[in-house]
């Protein structure tokens, strides 16, 4: 098997399934780690991953299909999306596609899903649409104060990794966002993030 | 060029002199004095203050007399203005204030935390790194990207050093308790479930304290254990997140938690996976210093000219990611 990319918690290896291009997201030991602990982690989230990109898919979410887990060495096998990580995009397709994130978010959100890791590269560009993966940090969440969690990191990411066109990319996303829960909870949701923002360290408290 | 930094941010006074010439700096002498609590106890901002007060002629006079230099050979002075307590924060930009005026130097604020970075720069020779900054008052993930330092991920409530010290006070200890929490952890390997709370990049500790509270009323070493490693695990993690989303293939740490060896450890097996340098700060100038100061107040004159007096403020919340670093 080939190795595709050696990401933060997991391997991604090329892959056939029933003759098709797949790929397997295996979560290796970590050594630095106890025991017991990682052995928790990576069972964890192997679950939770397969179980909510199903539930994101139903939802409306554009996501791989899972084909199969296997639990004893942690790992997923799923469809190949073969798209671009936004990350990677023109700072000019990212701020247009920065809509059509919110609108994802916004579905994951209105369905209960809290994604819990919402970096630039975990959303793909493929066929002109976004697809949403890594579901490693996801989990079933309602409350507003875990969707503003998911606000407030994504922010972040646009803050430090894409300064130069934040302000118009948060604008968007924000906006896509609204369309889909409406601008009332949007409104809420802004506030708590703000809330969130003003409990880190040295954050000026106005 | 000739520099003096002053650094009074907690619970350290310090005073050292550098010596920089091109892109090189020359610690010449490093001097502090460091306020104790109580065991058991956190620092008391008025109580710390005063002792940087009493201290500060002494730290002073044998900083400048280590580096065997006299007050008229500076270049410029540079203190800490911020983050930090206000109370101790003062003591040292009064210090420097003074100095500054009365024998007409060149005087400049620094931010503390840009403080650890440029010294572990200057030191490790790290080039372009992904920053872990762990101490009392900072746990931070940090690229530099656009003349500013960006934050990739950092805690979202208490910081590793406020969760090592808080429980560590807990058992008795002294602060800062780092150092107690490493030797009784050693003698354990009994590993209590914890709450692991990694939020993308961002990590939290407060439910992480709460419960290993309770854990430690049983037994403190499996506590200490438990605690090490699952707080740990969450940095490590956050570490290999912010590697494989910024692509650096540097890692610096710096900040007094820098000084643990078990997260050394962790962080070089990090580092390995990643194919990543790994770098940390020289234990002697992982906690508070003037040396940090004084370094980032040399580079800043490479483009400022320094600040009148009426300018030099103190700051108690001053973001290292909303400087604007130009040098």
């Amino acid at each position: 098997m080939k190795l595709l990319k050696k990401g933060a918690e997991a391997d991604i290896y090329q892959t056939k399934w029933e003759n098709t291009n797949a790929i397997l997201k295996i979560r290796k030991k970590k050594t630095y780690r106890n025991s017991s602990l990682d052995e928790k982690i990576r069972k964890h989230r192997t679950i939770k991953e397969s179980e909510i990109i199903s539930q994101a898919k139903s939802s409306g979410v554009h996501t791989p299909l899972v084909y199969f887990v296997n639990l004893k060495n942690s790992s997923i096998t799923m469809q190949q999306i073969p798209g671009t990580p936004v990350h990677d995009l023109s700072p000019s397709q990212i701020t247009k596609l920065s809509k059509s994130i919110g609108i994802a978010v916004g579905k994951l959100h209105k369905n209960g899903i809290m994604h819990g890791d919402l970096t630039t590269s975990n959303f793909l560009y493929f066929q002109k649409n976004i697809y949403v993966i890594d579901f490693g940090l996801s989990q079933n969440s309602i409350k507003p104060e875990d969707h503003a969690v998911d606000l407030r990191l994504f922010k972040e990411i646009l803050n430090s990794a894409h300064a130069k066109i934040m302000e118009t990319c948060w604008k968007n996303f924000l906006s896509g966002y609204s369309s889909i829960l409406g601008s009332k909870y949007c409104e809420k949701i802004k506030i708590l993030v703000s809330e969130i923002e003003s409990r880190g360290r040295y954050a000026q408290v106005v | 060029m000739l520099g003096l930094g002053i650094e009074s941010t907690a619970h350290t006074f310090s005073c050292a002199v550098i010596e920089k010439s091109g892109k090189s700096g020359k610690i010449l002498s490093d001097v502090r004095k460091i306020y104790k609590p109580a065991d058991g106890e956190g620092i008391h901002p008025r109580e710390a203050s005063r002792h940087h007060i009493e201290n500060s002629p002494q730290v002073l006079s044998e900083c400048l007399n280590e580096a065997d230099v006299k007050i008229t050979d500076l270049d410029l002075i540079s203190y800490a203005g911020g983050p930090g307590l206000g109370p101790c924060l003062r003591v040292g930009a009064v210090v420097a204030r003074s100095l500054a005026s009365f024998y007409k130097i060149p005087i400049y604020p620094v931010n503390h935390a840009i403080g650890h970075i440029e010294l572990g720069k200057l030191l490790t020779g790290a080039k372009n790194p992904l920053v872990l900054l762990v101490s009392g008052g900072h746990t931070m993930l940090l690229a530099f990207l656009n003349k500013q330092w960006r934050v990739f991920g950092e805690t979202l409530d208490i910081t590793l050093g406020q969760l090592l010290d808080q429980f560590g006070r807990s058992l008795g200890f002294a602060s800062p308790c780092g150092r107690n929490i490493e030797e009784l952890a050693s003698s354990s390997s009994n590993y209590v479930q914890l709450p692991y709370s990694v939020k993308g990049n961002d990590v939290s500790f407060s439910g992480l304290l709460s419960a290993t509270k309770t854990v430690g009323k049983q037994n403190k070493a499996d506590a200490c254990y438990s605690l090490q490693e699952t707080a740990f695990a969450m940095i490590a993690e956050a570490v290999e997140r912010a590697l494989s989303f910024t692509q650096k293939n540097e890692l610096m740490v710096v900040g007094g938690v820098a000084a643990n060896k078990r997260l050394s450890e962790m962080l070089q097996d990090v580092c390995k996976r990643h194919n990543s340098k790994f770098f940390v700060v020289p234990l002697k100038y992982a906690g508070d210093c003037g040396s940090q100061i004084c370094w980032t107040g040399l580079l800043e004159s490479q483009v400022k000219k320094g600040v009148s007096i009426d300018k030099t403020f103190v700051t108690q919340s001053w973001r290292l990611d909303s400087v604007k670093v130009e040098y």
